[in-house]
């Protein structure tokens, strides 16, 4: 053992004088294992006899891993796999078709906005021009009630003014005849009078 | 302790009766520690792949997340090379992989003085038979695919007459050489870090004991330094290894799988 590190450089050569490898068992001590050792042939990857048994066994776990692999792993993480895909996949999908009604909706509503726009405006616009023909209609009509009243106080203007106007002859006549009674003493004839007024009236002209 | 092969010593754990058989002679049925890991690595790897299966949900959680990047690894792999025929053998390189890996992982375990865990893919006997279970693979479907076809697999195509009878030889060469490739990188790279790591430690332990004199305070931090680095670095062997066999495995596949359409 004192002798450990440097002995290792003299290990992987070959000794000729060495005996054949006989399996020294894991009771012995490290020093004399490590002497057998040294007393070996080659490589312990070279005894030929402890082949078979390590090939035959490796095969039987191989074939049962195998088939375990194939017929149980690996179809149960296929399986997921593709369920991961197709679920990541109709996801997506959802969420795309989701935006898209989402957007026909947003679509839908600026257009419901706007008709409601249209159809504000209209509504204004219409009761804005009801408005002015009501209150042209009520300006029409009062403008009628009061021409009405303003042709019947002419009329009975013009009625005052005729009665009065008649009233102005007789009190011309009148008058006539009384001052020319005073004046001549006599009464005047009523043809001569109305001559003579008509005569006055026709020279006022 | 000193010696840095000691730890591919085949020991037996429980002995069993050999057996002899026809054709191959006396069979040492031994459950040996080379056994043992083995064992455990199928062991560890089916419960892993029960718990990450037994309850997958669509959104994962820890440990169906780790199970599905390695799926997804060998998945991507097979499907990338091979193309949408890689699915069948994707259960086959997927166990490949896993299997190589557990036994890599595995040989890292060790709890000093307590249990060392053995390092079943240092073993030629190991490597070498998933390299030949590989290039048999290949060989069934390429002869199951193509019937005698699969011998263009040695004549590239494209390549002018005169050159075939030098172009041939070289690629059946290195088709044979395949399995003894496979066989031998995985084992070199187990066995060559894991040689790597005693002899470092065996330096510590050397200068910890005072073996090395006064050189040990210089040696002693050093080695513990290189220890500690090249355990980090066979965690990333082991795993690379394991992916690397998976690759070719996969290249030599589609070798045959799609013969004729790649060259």
């Amino acid at each position: 053992m004192r002798r450990a590190g440097l002995e290792m450089t003299g290990m992987a050569s070959p000794d000729p004088h060495a005996a054949p490898s006989t399996s020294t068992g894991a009771s012995e001590t490290h020093a004399t294992t490590s002497e057998a050792e040294h007393g070996s042939a080659g490589l312990p990857q070279f005894e030929f006899q402890h082949w078979a048994g390590q090939i035959a066994w490796l095969l039987i776990l191989f074939v049962i891993l195998y088939v375990l692999m194939s017929r149980v792993f690996t179809p149960r993480l296929r399986k997921v796999l593709d369920e991961r895909t197709n679920t990541i996949a109709s996801a997506l999908d959802q969420a795309r078709k989701v935006q898209e009604e989402a957007n026909a909706q947003a679509a839908q509503a600026q257009a419901d906005l706007a008709d409601a726009r249209a159809k504000a405006h209209k509504m204004a616009t219409d009761a804005r021009a009801k408005a002015t023909a009501e209150a042209q209609a009520r300006q029409a009509a009062e403008d009628a009630r009061l021409a009405d009243k303003m042709a019947e106080a002419e009329t009975r203007i013009r009625a005052s003014r005729d009665a009065a106007m008649a009233h102005v002859a007789t009190i011309a006549s009148d008058t006539a005849s009384a001052i020319v009674e005073k004046l001549t003493g006599a009464a005047p004839k009523a043809a001569d009078l109305s001559a003579a007024l008509a005569a006055v009236k026709e020279g006022a002209r | 302790m000193a010696d840095p092969l000691h730890q591919f010593k085949i020991e037996k754990l429980v002995d069993l009766p050999d057996v002899t058989l026809p054709g191959i002679g006396t069979v040492d049925l031994a459950f040996t520690n080379s056994h043992l890991a083995m064992t455990i690595a199928f062991v560890a790897i089916i419960a892993f792949m029960s718990l990450v299966t037994a309850n997958a949900k669509v959104v994962p959680g820890r440990l169906q997340g780790v199970g599905e990047q390695m799926f997804g690894l060998i998945d991507n792999l097979t499907s990338s090379i091979i193309g949408h025929e890689g699915r069948k053998f994707m259960p086959f390189v997927f166990t490949i992989f896993m299997f190589i890996l557990a036994m890599n992982f595995l040989g890292l375990v060790n709890i000093p003085g307590v249990f060392h865990m053995f390092t079943a893919t240092s073993q030629i006997a190991v490597t070498a038979t998933f390299g030949v279970v590989t290039i048999a693979l290949v060989l069934i479907v390429g002869f199951a695919k193509h019937g005698l076809g699969f011998f263009k697999l040695f004549v590239p195509g494209g390549v002018p007459w005169p050159l075939l009878p030098v172009i041939i030889p070289i690629e059946f060469a290195s088709f044979l050489l395949r399995p003894l490739t496979l066989t031998l990188r995985l084992f070199g790279n187990m066995m060559g870090g894991h040689v790597a790591l005693k002899v470092f430690a065996g330096f510590v332990g050397a200068a910890a004991i005072g073996g090395i004199g006064y050189l040990g305070i210089l040696v002693g931090p050093l080695s513990f330094g290189m220890v500690t680095a090249l355990t980090a670095l066979e965690f990333l062997v082991a795993f690379l290894q394991a992916f690397v066999f998976a690759v070719l495995t996969t290249i030599y596949l589609n070798d045959v799988v799609n013969l004729g359409h790649g060259h």
